[in-house]
């Protein structure tokens, strides 16, 4: 994550990049580009606290459920590193709304089997159900990149369709980097600590 | 008749957790807060019950899991506690264990793993 000063906001703005979280209660602007991983925003609108999280679930999932599968239990937990943040700002879970965009599958950068693709669908719909948060706004699939502004104190998203290899193409090469290295990563879990 | 109380603020986890535990045998209990712990504590022992082992996140509303363990603590100093968390720094981690905590498990959790740990620390 970087943050940057001059922007068309006049606020501070904080650029995630694959695999960040970040949450707040500052009036400031939270920005990404995502191509085939999902974007989640997630703000509180009482206490006008809002987060987004940057990420993809590490494959394809069995038809379990999400909480009895190894896949969708890495991507619950990315959700919890996002609702922890929100949850520490003083956040109520309860109150939460949820936008979500991403899972284009672009041509020439990562494209998703229908599979993975499939998964990452059932993995908010479940998600999000059982969670009981409601999706706001949900502007997912196709096959154009999208660039995307979230004021966390408000839930407003600005997003804007990109070409393939217009702006901040740099983004693809990070979210590539990003997604093969979860999939490598998927079988590696918390450390473990035993207190004697 | 032990109970495991699983004490999570997300519902997928704590799905998840009492998904993985199911295996020991013990019934399991869930509460989504500190607060809400500690009431399933005293009625979980006025039923004439008891707990086996508490599973307990750390981020939560209302009241947090250092919280819960301390005020655990107050009337119960043996059965374990178990914290499951995205949290992995040093410090909180030792924040944990002052507190009483047993174990300290970070998130992403694998079944298995924390089936053993359970396993080991109830006796
Ligand atoms: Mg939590």
């Amino acid at each position: 994550m970087i943050k940057s000063k001059n922007n068309e906001f006049g606020k501070d703005l904080y650029i995630l990049y694959p695999g960040d979280h970040y949450a707040t209660q500052e009036d400031c602007v939270i920005g990404t580009i995502s191509a085939s991983c999902m974007v989640i925003c997630l703000y509180d609108p009482i206490r006008h606290i809002g987060g987004m999280g940057h990420f993809v679930i590490p494959g394809a999932m069995g038809t379990e459920g999400i909480y009895r599968d190894e896949i969708g239990s890495h991507g619950i937990t990315s959700m919890e590193y996002l609702m922890g943040e929100i949850v520490k700002l003083g956040g109520d879970r309860k109150k939460l709304r949820a936008k979500i965009f991403g899972v284009a599958n672009v041509s020439g950068v990562n494209s998703w089997t229908d599979g993975i693709k499939n998964s990452i669908f059932t993995f908010i719909d479940e998600y999000f159900r059982v969670e009981h948060i409601p999706i706001e706004k949900e502007d997912i699939g196709g096959d154009r990149r999208r660039k995307l502004y979230f004021f966390p104190r408000t839930g407003k998203v600005l997003r804007k369709l990109l070409e393939n290899n217009q702006d901040s193409s740099e983004f693809i090469k990070m979210e590539q980097e990003y997604i093969n290295r979860v999939f490598k990563e998927k079988n590696t879990y918390g450390k473990v600590i035993v207190f004697e | 008749m032990k109970h495991i109380l699983v004490i999570d603020d997300s519902a997928t986890i704590r799905m998840s957790v009492e998904y993985a535990l199911k295996e020991i045998g013990f019934p399991i209990s869930q509460a989504e807060n500190g607060r809400d712990a500690l009431e399933k504590v005293n009625s979980i022992k006025s039923n004439g019950n008891d707990i086996a082992v508490c599973v307990v996140d750390v981020n939560m509303p209302e009241m947090d899991g250092i919280t819960f363990v301390k005020e655990f603590r107050k009337g119960d100093k043996f059965t374990p506690v178990i914290m499951l968390t995205t949290e992995s720094e040093d410090q909180k981690i030792k924040e944990g264990k002052d507190a009483g905590a047993s174990g300290w498990l970070v998130k992403p959790f694998q079944p298995e793993q924390l089936v053993d740990v359970v396993k080991k620390l109830v006796r």
